[in-house]
């Protein structure tokens, strides 16, 4: 009964401690890296300004990962689906509409691919691409679609796990085949490029906007009573259903919050760059993007950015004078993060502060069971029978 | 109409036979160890190597299988001790591990051998084709792959059914705690089960070496077609694999003659999607157990 009291007065009725959204010290550094991108432009270089943009939206594609897998317990190896069809609209519109001011050799008013490939016109189908916010919306809402149709199939049966990372796979390696054979449509091997991207200072203050906003939603999601529903599903999924909870609908929604932010990413990756090709939405891009999270720690909002920063940064710098080392390393990376490193860098060095904080890892361990095992006693009632029952 | 789509599925067993062979070492890696082995591809990719290299020392596809089957069943032991035991109880895991393995594998065998293609051809007694009246040729070493996918099967199955070491396998596949309590040392098992399917990969590779050029990136879709005939067939029953293949192989064959390769795939995409919303442990996937 005392325990049941003080319980009530600490947690305010709720009897749950929650963490603060964002703790003080972090609103600060994080304050700082926005204000540090933010007017990177005004001191850095081009090309490391480039290298930025793209980075934020990796950032946002791994935060997506991050909130099935890290969250949710559901492991897609075809998230670059999401991405790819996002980036593939927007990358289409942006090329069609440089078209209309760029004739081609031939004085046709379509995409070079399409010539090449034998198109007089541009298909009707993508007549409404000329438009680029309805483009975008396309990039937006398709992507979206897609989820939940893959969520509605699939765990509104129960599949997930492995079957539904296998399942994902295949999608995106499909995806990957089809836009390399309907090269007329898809710029096919070579991908779209040539048109007039947005690689300017004001872009790159709306893609770090949008980051903002993604790594907002994504910890208010995470910290909200959904979010800890998921956490639950994701460690015993059969449990929360016989707490009652719909476990299928929790999912599908995850999913297409998910599918959505990698299809943001997508559409502003391919307006940031001015490249969007087969691979970026291939399986090999889903799996690299599943290394950056896991490498930032997963389960956590941050982690995927500092996952996407470290690797791909390392990437850039290291792979020119690594060259094919750098493929070797990233594979050791993997096998490294799954067998030592299991919290990724964040996780680890969260359990590192907590460890000093609050003595070892045991002693943590111990009183968190402490605390769970006072909570259940306090639950049960005192006259149940098998509570007290003398030997 | 008629005829040519008849020809298609008779040819359609090759392809059958190739699924066969390929997914049988990933169908026992996954359902007897629960290992989702990521590196599937790339081990059948060093067999389809180690057939080159026998090829290139004078032998032929006959002697490249054996070699095959102890160089990569070799390499799947040393994997399974160095990484895969640590961490039998987080199957997701093994799945990001074996992925990088994977990439590893691709480097180290782009290392040796450089990045070009190398052909391996059939033996002599298998060149040339044999042709039915008003049907395709049908090339002998196709026949040679069917012929082999049979002997695979009868294999494995008289391995896990007709041998101690079977018993073994399919006591810890069953239950492992109970497997355990009666004295079956579950980690040996799960140890020879990787080494048995990493060589079953390899001798697919061997097979597989000259029906396809041979190079880094070779085993992916290998890998990927097998998952998708082990989460069709069921996971955890050999028949499974049968099943899964004859259906994925027969209709991606015919599909594709209809109408082309990547709508043939998607079709064969949907279906399986359709048929594990229907039954979602697989077309024979009864002997799965929480």
């Amino acid at each position: 009964m005392e325990a049941r009291k003080k319980m009530a007065a600490a947690g305010g009725g709720a009897g749950i401690h929650r963490a603060p959204m964002i703790p003080l010290w972090a609103l600060v550094i994080g304050l700082g890296i926005v204000l540090a991108i933010g007017t990177y432009p005004y001191y850095g270089q081009a090309y490391v300004m480039s290298l930025l943009g793209k980075f934020l939206c990796y950032a946002i594609f791994a935060l997506s990962i991050d909130l099935i897998w890290g969250f949710a317990g559901i492991l897609s190896l075809g998230q670059a689906v999401y991405f790819g069809i996002g980036a593939y609209f927007v990358a289409l519109s942006l090329k069609i509409n440089y078209a209309l001011d760029h004739p081609t050799r031939y004085g046709g008013k379509i995409p070079d691919f399409m010539e090449w490939n034998g198109l007089t016109e541009l298909p009707g189908f993508m007549e409404p691409l000329v438009s680029l916010p309805f483009a975008i919306a396309m990039a937006l809402i398709v992507p979206t679609l897609f989820a939940f149709l893959f969520g509605v199939i699939t765990f509104k049966r129960h599949i997930y796990g492995v079957y539904c990372a296998v399942i994902t796979l295949a999608e995106s390696l499909i995806l990957q085949d089809g836009i390399i054979e309907y090269q007329a449509y898809t710029g096919g091997f070579n991908g779209i490029t040539d048109y007039s991207n947005y690689g300017n200072a004001s872009f790159l203050w709306f893609i770090l906007a949008i980051t903002v906003l993604c790594f907002i939603a994504g910890r208010l999601l995470t910290h909200s009573r959904v979010g800890t529903v998921l956490k639950s599903i994701r460690d015993n999924d059969v449990r929360a259903e016989f707490m009652g909870y719909n476990v299928a609908n929790y999912r599908i929604f995850v999913f297409c919050v998910s599918a959505f932010m990698a299809a943001a990413a997508g559409a502003m990756y391919a307006a940031w760059v001015g490249l969007v090709s087969f691979l970026d939405a291939g399986p090999v891009f889903s799996i690299e993007a599943v290394i950056w999270t896991a490498v930032g720690g997963r389960g956590t909002v941050i982690g995927p950015f500092v996952g996407a920063f470290l690797v791909k940064g390392a990437e850039f710098f290291l792979s020119g004078v690594l060259q094919w080392t750098w493929q070797l390393i990233m594979g050791g990376l993997f096998i490294f993060v799954v067998l030592v490193m299991r919290d990724g860098v964040v996780g680890t060095i969260a359990n590192w502060v907590r460890r000093r904080q609050k003595g070892s890892m045991a002693q943590i361990v111990e009183e968190a069971d402490q605390k769970a095992h006072d909570r259940q006693a306090d639950w049960r009632p005192e006259s149940a029978p098998g509570t007290t029952r003398e030997i | 109409m008629l005829q040519p789509i008849i020809t298609q599925f008779l040819s359609g067993f090759s392809v059958v036979a190739i699924l066969v062979i390929a997914s049988l070492g990933l169908a026992i890696i996954f359902g007897v160890a629960g290992v989702i082995n990521m590196a599937h591809g790339e081990f059948i990719m060093v067999g389809a190597y180690v057939a080159a290299v026998v090829g290139q020392l004078g032998g032929n596809t006959f002697i490249a299988i054996p070699v095959a089957f102890v160089v990569v069943g070799l390499i799947g032991l040393a994997i399974e001790r160095g990484i895969i035991q640590w961490i039998y109880d987080r199957p997701l895991e093994t799945l990001l591990a074996t992925w990088g393995v994977g990439i590893g594998l691709q480097v180290i065998v782009k290392l040796i051998f450089g990045p070009e293609l190398y052909y391996v051809g059939a033996p002599k007694m298998l060149d040339g084709a044999f042709r039915m009246i008003g049907l395709l040729p049908f090339p002998y070493y196709r026949l040679f792959l069917i012929i082999l996918a049979i002997v695979m099967m009868a294999l494995t199955f008289y391995v896990i059914f007709k041998t101690d070491f079977g018993l073994k396998v399919r006591a810890v596949r069953r239950n492992r705690g109970i497997a355990g309590c009666l004295g079956v040392d579950t980690a040996k098992v799960d140890m020879m089960i990787f080494t048995f399917g990493s060589g079953l990969a390899g001798v697919a590779g061997a097979a597989l070496a000259p029906i396809k050029s041979v190079s880094p990136p070779m085993g992916f879709p290998y890998a990927v077609d097998s998952y998708m005939v082990l989460v069709l067939g069921g996971v955890g029953n050999l028949w499974g694999v049968v099943a899964g293949s004859t259906v994925i192989g027969e209709a991606e064959t015919v599909l594709s003659f209809l109408y082309n390769n990547v709508i043939g795939k998607l079709l064969v995409f949907l279906f399986i999607v359709i048929i594990i919303r229907v039954v979602p442990k697989g077309l024979f996937g009864y002997y799965e157990r929480r």
